[in-house]
């Protein structure tokens, strides 16, 4: 028997148990319609205003940045890791030392850029702002 | 002694793209160009200069080639050759960028991610291994996504950038997938042991290896502005900023050629290629009738001069095509013609690059964009009108400028490997693109326009003449550059 039929089958039951779950259960059950059911869960909480809020731009930014470091660990790991083998084995500290220096040097030119042109400055939004006065008044 | 690494003309642009970072982290606010044009200026010609240095010297680099960092890059001939490529259209471009962008907010990005995307272009023609080509690919893609919308208040630019990134974002996908199925059937992402694994045979796993060379051949598509993934070319090139248009439509495209030259040339050689049914010479003999026929068409229908530039420029991704096209195992004349195809790359660099600096000067005057905008330009204008006219003339091929040799060599070199049918439709192709060319030219010349005209940007005429020297120059001297060519192409099949 063809293997590859137990994956094809996997994908059939996979798709048909939820669908004949929700199928079974909009046969069984009774339809009372009510106002609670459609809103927004909150954690018991009263909701306000809509799910669709906007998020203010700089969280953007601040993900951007956090991929600078994050790559600056996933490759600062493995060398970590070699460092001390490396100059046992008899490699000059220049040769293990200087690639990651330079590395991080190319990474600091980016931070302290992205710094100067204001990414982790938290901008105020206007129209934020704004909407808060209109509130309060 | 110290000896300079191989790679000097890569790091140089890299350098070069980090002081530019560190002038603007210095000045963040100043939106004085002229410094940071002095860089990039600077900084490219270091690099075009290291280059030309390296592969005339005898550093025995332009003939052998090294191979670096566990044989990931590779420094020879043609990676030199596109490097100088690169960086004399980097020059070109910051120097037209200086007056485009006059005044304008944020320049050290502009710089910076030119000359981050040159950097990916040099690292794209040494890759040597499959992994550095996509690296390489995506460092090159991403600043041009962001080049191309640049000018973020723009409808048009910003329709553009987003345009590209959707299809560069599924090309990418495409090549690296293409790049795992190669994987699987190969065991390696080093081009010399891939093409090890071609030659000792694929077994059954060649349906994996073909559908992988397929996915491969659509990635460098996407690149080079070839059918089938010419899309975004006509929308990016027009919606940019001009020398952005002249940058991606000469340099970025040079390096989709680099790439496949050196992957499909090294990597899955046609010989076993051929023999195991994964016959890509034949693919690209049909892409490039493709992309050079409706490049060309499409251009001859065109009412603005950038859109028609842009069509013209998938029309030339077509004939370089060519010296893929032409290519069979064991051939002797495989060298000549796909240096001629490298050589056609060159000249175009700056015929091209020229056009499209016409087109930002045209912007930058506030003319408009269609052909009857460009009326009397000529009268008013003439030093700028006769480079116009020069490169149009170049690109069409009319005998005595730099684009009628290469594309005499280009020519030759598939009738010498057999492929006369194909040239044939190149040079059906080639008249119909003169008809659309002189259009502009008439307009230019032939026709009575007014216009209120400021006065000459500087540094766009300085970059103008550069080009026009480029494009004149290379009559007498496209003898030295064939040749190097020629010599660094065959070196890739010995």
């Amino acid at each position: 028997m063809n293997p590859w039929i137990a994956i094809g089958a996997l994908a059939v039951v996979s798709v048909g148990i939820p669908v004949a779950m929700m199928a079974v259960s909009s046969l069984l059950r009774p339809s009372v319609p009510e106002q609670g059911k459609s809103a927004v869960y909150e954690s018991g909480e009263i909701p306000t205003g809509t799910t669709r809020i906007r998020f203010n731009i700089q969280y953007y930014m601040v993900a951007l940045l956090f991929v600078v470091f994050d790559i600056e660990t996933v490759l600062i790991f493995p060398w970590t890791v070699i460092y001390r083998p490396a100059l046992e084995g008899g490699a000059s500290m220049t040769e293990v030392l200087a690639p990651m220096l330079v590395f991080i040097g190319v990474l600091v030119v980016g931070l302290v850029w992205a710094w100067r042109q204001g990414a982790v400055q938290w901008v105020s939004s206007p129209r934020a702002l704004e909407e808060k006065t209109e509130a309060n008044q | 002694m110290v000896t300079a690494p191989p790679l000097t003309p890569t790091f140089l642009l890299g350098l070069t793209a980090l002081a530019v970072l560190t002038y603007d982290s210095v000045w963040p606010d100043s939106t004085d160009g002229s410094v940071l044009t002095g860089i990039s200026v600077v900084g490219s010609l270091a690099s075009l200069a290291a280059a030309g240095w390296f592969l005339t010297a005898g550093t025995g680099l332009a003939t052998d080639g090294v191979s670096l960092y566990a044989d990931a890059v590779v420094v020879d001939g043609m990676s030199l050759f596109f490097t100088a490529l690169f960086a004399a259209v980097t020059i070109l471009v910051s120097l037209a960028s200086f007056d485009y962008f006059a005044g304008k907010e944020n320049q050290g990005e502009l710089f910076g991610l030119m000359l981050l995307a040159a950097t990916g272009m040099s690292l794209m023609a040494s890759a040597n291994s499959l992994a550095t080509a996509f690296v390489a690919l995506e460092l090159v893609s991403l600043p041009s996504y962001a080049l191309v919308a640049f000018l973020k208040n723009d409808r048009g630019s910003s329709e553009a950038g987003l345009k590209y990134f959707l299809i560069g974002a599924l090309s990418s996908a495409i090549f690296v997938f293409g790049v795992s199925l190669i994987y699987g059937a190969t065991g390696s992402l080093l081009l010399p042991d891939v093409a090890a694994a071609f030659e000792s045979g694929l077994g059954d796993r060649v349906g994996i290896a073909g559908v992988g060379v397929l996915m491969v051949a659509g990635g460098v598509a996407f690149k080079a502005a070839a059918v089938p993934f010419h899309f975004w070319a006509p929308e990016a090139y027009e919606g940019a900023p001009a020398p952005v248009s002249a940058f991606l439509s000469s340099a970025s495209k040079a390096a989709g050629f680099a790439l496949a030259f050196r992957v499909f040339v090294v990597g899955f050689p046609l010989g076993p290629a051929a023999s195991a049914g994964i016959d890509w010479a034949l693919l690209f003999q049909v892409l490039a009738v493709a992309t050079m026929v409706l490049g060309n068409f499409a251009a001859a229908t065109q009412d603005e001069v950038k859109r028609m530039l842009a069509y013209s420029s998938i029309g030339h991704a077509g004939y370089v095509l060519i010296g893929l096209a032409a290519l069979s195992a064991e051939a002797s004349t495989n060298g000549d013609v796909m240096g001629a195809a490298m050589a056609h790359l060159f000249v175009y660099g700056f015929m091209n690059t020229g056009a499209f600096l016409f087109v930002a000067l045209a912007e930058n005057w506030g003319v408009g964009r269609r052909f009857e905008d460009y009326n009397g330009l000529g009268a008013e204008k003439p030093f700028a009108a006769v480079a116009m006219t020069a490169f149009l003339f170049s690109l069409a091929g009319v005998p005595p400028l730099g684009g009628f040799f290469s594309k005499l060599f280009l020519f030759a070199g598939a009738v010498e490997a057999g492929l006369w049918w194909l040239v044939v439709i190149a040079v059906i192709n080639s008249s119909l693109s003169l008809f659309y060319y002189s259009r502009v030219v008439r307009a230019l010349w032939f026709e009575e326009g007014d216009h209120d005209l400021s006065g000459a940007p500087t540094a766009l005429y300085a970059a103008l003449a550069v080009a026009l020297i480029g494009t004149v120059v290379l009559l007498p001297g496209f003898g030295p550059v064939i040749e190097t060519a020629q010599q660094a192409a065959t070196a890739l099949f010995a």
